[in-house]
């Protein structure tokens, strides 16, 4: 009983121990030689310029194309299969669609609100007095942008498939029809 | 006249009579900090900050923002037939089209090389 017990203590000290390894080298931050912290003070201003413009124009480009992503599932989507189901006709493949478009437009609101959070904190940095967190930073701002543009594709992807299951449940609906 | 008003003599008043008003001050002043804070945390929190284009970083684009909605709803409500789902394909593919057209957040701007800092060595 005992050895049963203190292999079971092995093993879940050796889990921590592994998962505590394993996060500190995930956190592990990037270091940076002395030419590219030389680097990154020198353009420290125009850095900063440019990471301003790309926060005003990433700001206004979420809020635009944000409006047509919430008009394409509130005035289109859920309208029709609202309407298909008013009718009593199976809705059951453009509104898994429609869901599924929902939950990538929350991903793409969630994602966007973590990159403006990391490109704000980049912009707060002294790039003079803390190059690496900077630096740092800037990764990681990369990082997030990277995902809302997946999050942009995959709502793409279900503009398309939403149109597909309209187009396939019109054919049933002649099948019937005929 | 003077004589219908029951009047309090000073010494009789306990701490909170005496000092009912300010009391009234502090609490309402207190209240109102109370709330501002939990606006100011519903704001940051729920993502209505990112959407804000008033704040003094994202106002310059504040003229910017597409305030025409051409999108035309389509009716829940009314029968099913060709022409009904016809109707709602053209409004359909339209709007898709609108919204396909731009490749939100393409590229990398973020990239070191972009912004003129070489790239780093991971330890």
């Amino acid at each position: 009983m005992m050895r049963v017990l203190s292999t079971i203590a092995t093993v879940a000290a050796l889990t921590v121990l592994f998962g505590f390894t394993a996060q500190t080298a995930h956190a592990q931050s990037t270091s940076l030689t002395t030419e590219q912290i030389d680097n990154i003070r020198s353009n420290c201003t125009s850095i900063k310029s440019t990471l301003n413009q790309l926060h005003a124009s990433d700001a206004l480009l979420r809020v635009n194309r944000g409006q047509v992503y919430e008009s394409m599932a509130s005035k289109l989507m859920d309208s029709f299969n609202s309407r298909l189901g008013n009718n009593r006709l199976d809705a059951k493949a453009t509104s898994a669609v429609t869901s599924s478009y929902r939950t990538a437009l929350d991903s793409f609101r969630n994602d966007y609100k973590a990159y403006e959070e990391k490109l704000s904190s980049a912009i707060r940095i002294n790039c003079l007095n803390e190059p690496e967190s900077f630096y740092n930073t800037i990764e990681q701002a990369r990082e997030n942008r990277a995902k809302v543009h997946d999050d942009v594709m995959k709502l793409h992807r279900y503009i398309d498939d939403y149109r597909s299951a309209v187009s396939d449940f019109l054919l049933n609906y002649e099948r019937i029809s005929e | 006249m003077a004589e219908l008003i029951d009047l309090q003599p000073d010494e009789d008043m306990t701490f909170w009579d005496k000092h009912r008003l300010s009391l009234l001050l502090i609490l309402t002043v207190l209240i109102a900090l109370i709330l501002t804070v939990v606006s100011m945390i519903a704001y940051n929190v729920s993502g209505t900050a990112q959407l804000d284009l008033s704040r003094p970083s994202v106002s310059s684009v504040s003229n910017k923002v597409d305030k025409t909605d051409n999108i035309t709803e389509y009716s829940s409500f009314g029968s099913i037939s060709k022409d009904s789902i016809d109707e709602f394909t053209k409004l359909y593919d339209a709007q898709a089209t609108k919204a396909k057209a731009v490749d939100a957040f393409n590229g990398d701007p973020l990239n070191p090389e972009v912004l003129e800092f070489s790239t780093a060595t991971s330890e």
